[in-house]
């Protein structure tokens, strides 16, 4: 089989290209620990009464640590609303009651599918005050465009809550 | 022995392809195949510059009254516009294509004319069923990935049911066309593009089964309601498996005219036939280990699968850039010959009077933007930025809309006029529509993929959402500028698409002029040199299977929970 020499020095730039694309995702995923979203926990979507998604909302788990439960159906977010004082540490867990839908803040990096049973899990941390806006970013029927919630990072001096610590 | 065979079959005897003139029957089974494309295309297209529009603020301020036209609801046109466009018109023209391919390089006529005809009817009852679910009929409205558990009408998933029974009926007779060949010819390479139409249509039947279990097991029974259970997530994963290929399935004829047509079209000569083997067998194959890129939010799928796929997709570039290596030796020949003697000069001196080369360079300059995006937001992390942003249709339209569609464009300029028999209408109407098409998909690429860094959706009735007019969305406002250089890119490109059409009626119906010139630039003969064992697609299916169970098996594992989500159809959702 013959082989031209431009053709042989192509195929090593190809690999070398390859080979360092490669090496930069092994780095930042097992050095920087970044981190997709991973099984969790599953359930019957009829029993979601059981689980902790019947209270959803904020709970503060000592620290800066946060859990939030969020659920989503068509076409709102429960809480639609979500404070949390800035430089927490925020672990979501989100799920939907229906359809698949999304969960989307804007300038974070949270992007999750939300799929009826299965709980969908990000931890991220929020360190500028202001209002963020959630949205459902994966269509999930006619009124989709109006499935949004607000995200707030509250600067400790404005906030009250923070005094229950 | 050849020989005897031939006076066996007087039909061979009948049919012997002088290189221009194509026998009728043969004109009237690819013409109607991409004729019909292009009429499944028509609505769909001009969908697209109307969802740019919608989405524009500055647009909406401009025109507050202004719906977009027959199908006000945004996510049938979207639905329309995805469904028509990506499925049913490439699909359509894919099948036209390989008929001609065939036939033309292998100059043999089918293994059974009747069967492509056959073939012809069942996709056509396709497009039928599934355009009247969607346009007329209503409560379709899906898009074009259909995921579970929104559920559409029965004749959206019967007609699209269809459209691949068709395909796979179309395989077949091509598939058996090349084994008479074979017979005929032991011993004999086969040229490059049924080389690449074979290696595309063996991916594309393997990879099909997948999405036909999907509506077997899932779509068409939940519509007709006789179950009320679904699995979103392994139906997610049933489409995907099959929809990385399908992204593939686009671009093989685009491929097959850049290595087997583009380099004589342009006047130069394809400078490796081997590396065009490898990178077409390197595309089917590893099309199918890759799906899980377009999962990587998903909750249920662990990050290793995620990892893995991610790090095969990095292997699945290794053919484009095959493909920029070798296009771009031809292209330097070409330069060359139109009197280039610097060392970069032959990018511009290119035959640019010809809208046949013009198109397909357009397309490939494009494609180097595609590219690029496509690596960016396959790359694992960066994807949590950029899943379900607008970057996604801003890649999409690098790649299908402006690399695939430039090359179909580019072919439709000497494939329409060689089966109507009659130069092109206009060539100056031509090369307008490519420098649109190309000006209009910049603007526009480059608008969807700066508003998807700034965090504007994809899939959305922006001119309806809650932040579109709030002056406290911040981000949104920021963003929205890029929305309405999208807008001016769709206002652009809508010009394009009346000049496509109209170019195309007045070449089938006005275009007085006789076609003289050859320019059917088809190669017959498949280069003696290479093994060939490279032609043993039994193996190369084998390769698939096993790498296919390997990279997608282990989701399956992960997936334990079958059928466990209630279905919400449209009785529970207005879809109209
Ligand atoms: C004529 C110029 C075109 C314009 C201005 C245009 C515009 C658009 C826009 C704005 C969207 C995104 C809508 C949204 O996410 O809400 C979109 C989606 C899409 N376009 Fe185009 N498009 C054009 C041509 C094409 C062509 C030629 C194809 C394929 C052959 C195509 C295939 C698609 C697909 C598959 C989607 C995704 C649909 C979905 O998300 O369900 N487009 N287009
Ligand atoms: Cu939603």
């Amino acid at each position: 089989m013959h082989i031209d020499k431009l053709e042989r020095f192509w195929m090593l730039a190809i690999a070398v290209v390859i080979g360092s694309l490669s090496a930069v995702l092994l780095v930042t995923a097992f050095l920087f620990e970044v981190r997709l979203p991973t099984p969790y926990e599953q359930f019957d979507p009829a029993e979601i009464e059981e689980t902790e998604f019947a209270e959803p909302g904020v709970r503060h788990m000592g620290g800066n640590k946060y859990h939030v439960h969020v659920l989503a159906q068509t076409w709102f977010f429960t809480p639609d609303e979500i404070r949390i004082p800035r430089g927490a540490e925020v672990t979501f867990f989100v799920t939907s009651k229906d359809v698949t839908h999304g969960f989307f803040i804007e300038e974070h990096n949270v992007n999750l599918m939300l799929l009826p049973g299965h709980v969908a899990r990000i931890t991220t941390h929020f360190q500028k005050p202001g209002t963020y806006k959630i949205l459902c970013h994966e269509y999930c029927g006619s009124g989709h465009h109006t499935m949004v919630a607000d995200l707030i990072v509250e600067a400790p001096s404005d906030s009250d809550s923070d005094e229950e610590k | 022995m050849q020989r005897a065979k031939t006076i066996d079959r007087p039909v061979l005897a009948r049919l012997t392809f002088p290189p221009l003139s194509m026998l009728k029957e043969e004109r009237w089974l690819i013409g109607s195949h991409i004729l019909v494309a292009l009429l499944a295309l028509f609505p769909g297209i001009l969908m697209g510059p109307f969802q740019a529009f919608s989405r524009s603020p500055g647009f909406v301020a401009m025109f507050p009254e202004w719906e977009i036209p027959v199908f006000s609801f945004y996510y049938q046109a979207l639905t329309v516009h995805g469904v028509m466009n990506a499925l049913f018109f490439t699909v359509l023209f894919i099948v036209g294509h390989a008929y001609f391919v065939m036939q033309r390089s292998l100059q043999r006529p089918l293994w059974k004319p009747g069967l492509a005809w056959l073939a012809f009817v069942v996709m056509i009852a396709g497009l039928l069923a599934t355009a009247y679910a969607i346009m007329i009929e209503g409560r379709s409205s899906v898009l074009y990935t259909f995921y579970t558990p929104l559920t559409a009408q029965p004749w959206f998933y019967l007609g699209l049911t269809l459209l691949i029974v068709g395909t796979w009926m179309a395989a077949t007779n091509l598939f058996m066309t090349y084994a008479g060949w074979k017979r005929d010819n032991p011993g004999k390479r086969c040229p490059l593009a049924v080389f690449g139409v074979m290696s595309n249509f063996l991916m594309w039947c393997f990879a099909t089964t997948s999405v036909a279990l999907l509506m077997f097991s899932m779509l068409i029974p939940a519509s007709f309601g006789w179950i009320e259970k679904t699995d979103p997530q392994l139906a997610r994963i049933l489409f995907w498996f099959f929809g990385h290929p399908l992204v593939y399935f686009w671009l093989f004829p685009a491929y097959i005219s850049w290595y087997t047509m583009l380099p004589a079209q342009a006047g130069g000569r394809l400078f490796s036939q081997l590396l065009g083997r490898v990178a077409f067998l390197m595309l089917a194959i590893f099309s199918l280990p890759v799906g899980v890129h377009h999962l990587l939010a998903d909750p249920g799928i662990s990050q290793v699968a995620k990892f893995v796929h991610t790090v095969l997709t990095f292997v699945v570039i290794v053919p484009s850039l095959l493909t920029a290596f070798n296009i771009g030796a031809a292209l330097e020949r070409a330069g060359r010959q139109h009197g280039a003697t610097r060392r970069l000069d032959w990018l511009w001196k290119q035959d640019w009077k010809n809208p046949v080369v013009t198109a397909q360079i357009g397309g490939l300059f494009m494609f180097i933007f595609g590219g690029f995006s496509g690596m960016i937001h396959a790359s694992f992390t960066l994807n949590i930025a950029l899943h379900n942003t607008s970057w996604v249709p801003a890649h999409f339209h690098m790649t299908l809309a402006s690399a695939v569609m430039l090359t179909y464009i580019g072919m439709l300029y000497w494939f329409v006029p060689l089966l109507r028999g009659r130069v092109l209408w206009s060539r100056t109407a031509a090369l307008a529509q490519v420098a649109t098409w190309v000006g209009g998909m910049i603007l526009f690429g480059h608008g969807m993929g700066a508003a998807g860094v700034g965090g504007v959706i994809r899939r959305t009735d922006l001119a309806n959402a809650p932040y579109f007019g709030d002056e406290t969305a911040l981000a949104f406002q920021k963003a929205s500028v890029w929305l309405n250089t999208t807008a001016i890119g769709g206002g652009l490109l809508l010009i394009s698409v009346i000049l496509l059409y109209t170019n195309l009626v007045g070449t089938l119906f006005f275009s007085r002029k006789p076609l003289t010139e050859n320019q059917v630039p088809i190669s017959t003969e498949g280069d003696t040199r290479l093994p060939l064992w490279l032609e043993n697609w039994w193996m190369w299916l084998g390769v698939m299977i096993i790498l296919a169970a390997m990279a997608w098996g282990p989701l399956l594992v992960d997936e334990e929970i079958l059928f466990n989500a209630p279905i919400t159809g449209p009785t529970g959702l207005p879809m109209r």
